[in-house]
């Protein structure tokens, strides 16, 4: 009887011990060589560039303040995205509000002048209530209404390109209304 | 009276099996079990955080009313203590650390004095405790003849967001008290696990230049793309056998609903409807419940895959947006109130397709990210209250709620 008693508690302990301890060793491969791949790919490691070390005459010195005065592309295009106003949107909807019609025409007026030169990337954002796959897909029918009413004011829409982030972009953290109506909107950005 | 009685009766047995109908066990005809600590390694800190742990599993079971005093004794002592004489089952076991830093578990069930149940345990490290107790718990679920409770094993995934548009996904146990993380580093949500098995998952990169569905596999490691789409690419769903994926995409801003053949790679548009489709999910083998806006508002819906004819499945609750379907069953987060300082925004709801019963299943706080265990037997979910949140089980069959508070970071999806 004891015998039966130790080797199966004996077996038990081998079945066990075989798989409690399995299930956390898998995470932890996974974890490394998963973060590993993560890693490489992040850009950030990719953006160190060596530190070039310039000899500053009084001529280039001249020469720079030249350079200066003009707007590089980069620089034009952040000014000019600055004026592009962003629109708002009520809880759960995804029309434009008749009071967002001005800023509307504003950001078709400049996407058709200042900014004729970039691709306009729309970004759909939403409060907090909910972070279901439903509010990803609002905040894209919120671009997707900006974009058409864009391309009805004479925008080309191969120009235009749109993303969601759901209610993970928010510009306001408190808990009011006020700050919810914040983040219910779409913002413009520019792209060379 | 007694056609009352009888009658009363009658509708009880019919009911019997139907989740949506509110079981109300009573708490004292439950058997008492005490737990007895003989552990002979690791500080008090370590061994009352041991103890916690099984005591809150024994609890999720459902099938006992465990004592909460954390009593010390040998472990081979030949009687229980005094104060568990009249205990139905009492539980000891004895926790010690090996050469190898390994952690062992000896365990025996003692009953009327006889040990009714013994079995030892062993993990490679103090970290994962948690597994252990888990796995204890079945084992008494087990020898007690109740159903099984495989998703107590279970591992679950979700996404955490740390930053604006910066997230990491985690692999966590039932209770989310062990974490670990698979990704990090940029904007990747809406995990899904790829198999039963756990051994693979799916998940969204916002990182991309579109919205990138990849698949990874955890025992190696290697992650690779399965396919892009703009605005939208999401796996909401994985079907039984792993061979097929429910995906949200919105090629031209508008979002749909797609099934995905992963052996073919092909994808078959599901819906059509001009508004918002989202969130499906496999009803059967031919069908798929979905969230939609085609009434003005989000609620959750019915297709076939094969006629293609659309039916509103729910009909309580302004605003549904999520949904998980197990079997017959349906638990919904339905938003309750439109007073967004309320402290009942959204709670969660079970219907049956086959009866016209709802059953509410929270009553306060924004309870959301319902899920069915594989079995059905229980659901998790997140729920916030009084800016504390917590993990959630919801045993439907005992009528119990179990809540696991969460240690930091916004959940952001979930999957089980």
């Amino acid at each position: 009887m004891k015998s039966i008693v130790i080797s199966s508690a004996i077996a038990a302990l081998l079945m066990l011990s075989g798989c409690s301890d399995k299930d956390p060793k898998v995470d932890d491969s996974a974890v490394d060589s998963g973060m590993k791949q993560e890693v490489v790919q992040d850009p950030s490691a990719q953006e160190v560039a060596p530190i070039q070390t310039e000899t500053v005459s009084s001529s280039e010195a001249a020469v720079m303040s030249d350079g200066t005065a003009q707007e590089t592309d980069g620089q034009v295009m952040m000014r000019v995205e600055k004026e592009l106003l962003t629109i708002y949107f009520d809880f759960d909807k995804f029309n434009i509000r008749s009071d967002m019609q001005g800023n509307l025409s504003t950001d078709a007026n400049i996407a058709k002048t200042k900014a004729k030169d970039f691709y306009i990337k729309l970004e759909g954002n939403c409060d907090e209530w909910g972070s279901d796959e439903y509010n990803f897909a609002l905040g894209l029918k919120r671009s997707n209404t900006v974009k058409k009413a864009l391309v009805a004011e004479g925008v080309d829409a191969s120009r235009i390109a749109m993303v969601s982030f759901g209610e993970s972009n928010p510009v306001c953290n408190d808990k009011t209304r006020e700050c919810w109506a914040k983040n219910r909107r779409v913002d413009f950005k520019l792209l060379p | 009276m007694k056609i009352l009685i009888s009658f009363l009766i009658t509708i009880t047995f019919m009911f019997a099996s139907d989740a949506t109908i509110e079981v109300i066990k009573k708490v004292d005809s439950l058997p008492s079990l005490a737990i007895e600590d003989a552990s002979v390694s690791y500080d008090e800190t370590f061994k009352n955080r041991f103890f916690k742990s099984l005591v809150a599993d024994l609890n999720v079971l459902s099938i006992f009313n465990v004592e909460r005093y954390h009593r010390k004794v040998n472990y081979d002592a030949s009687s229980v203590l005094v104060e568990n004489k009249d205990i139905n089952y009492v539980l000891r076991y004895k926790l010690s650390e090996d050469d190898s830093r390994a952690l062992n578990l000896e365990l025996k069930l003692i009953s009327q004095e006889n040990v009714v149940f013994n079995k030892n345990y062993k993990v490679s490290n103090t970290n994962v405790y948690m597994f252990v107790s888990h796995a204890i718990a079945y084992d008494i679920n087990k020898f007690m003849g109740e159903p099984p409770v495989e998703w107590m094993k279970r591992k679950v995934i979700f996404s955490r967001m740390v930053d604006s548009q910066k997230s990491e996904l985690v692999i966590a146990d039932y209770t989310l008290a062990y974490q670990h993380i698979v990704v990090k580093g940029g904007f990747n949500i809406f995990p899904k696990w790829a198999n039963k098995e756990q051994t693979a998952f799916y998940y969204s990169s916002l990182d991309e230049k579109k919205p990138t569905l990849k698949y990874v596999d955890i025992k190696t490691g290697k992650s690779k793309v399965i396919k892009s789409s703009d605005g939208m690419m999401i796996c909401s769903d994985v079907n039984d056998d792993g061979s097929q994926l429910l995906l949200t995409m919105a090629p031209q801003g508008q979002p749909d609903i797609y099934l995905y053949d992963v052996k073919t790679k092909s994808t078959k548009k599901i819906t059509t409807y001009g508004g918002i489709d989202v969130g499906a999910q496999f009803l059967g083998k031919d069908s798929i419940v979905f969230v939609s806006d085609r009434l003005g508002y989000p609620n959750i819906f019915s297709k076939s895959m094969n006629t293609g004819s659309v039916e509103q499945m729910v009909h309580y609750g302004k605003s549904n947006a999520a949904c998980s379907v197990s079997g017959q069953y349906i638990v919904y987060k339905a938003r309750e109130s439109s007073e967004s300082f309320g402290d009942n925004t959204f709670n969660l709801h079970l219907i049956s397709m086959e009866t016209d019963f709802i059953r509410r299943l929270t009553a306060v706080g924004i309870n959301e990210f319902p899920r069915f265990s594989v079995d059905g037997d229980a659901i998790i979910f997140i729920k916030n209250y009084k800016s504390q949140s917590s993990i959630g089980i919801i045993r439907l069959n005992h009528n119990k709620n179990y809540l696991f508070p969460l240690k930091y970071g916004k959940v952001q999806s979930m999957y089980w």
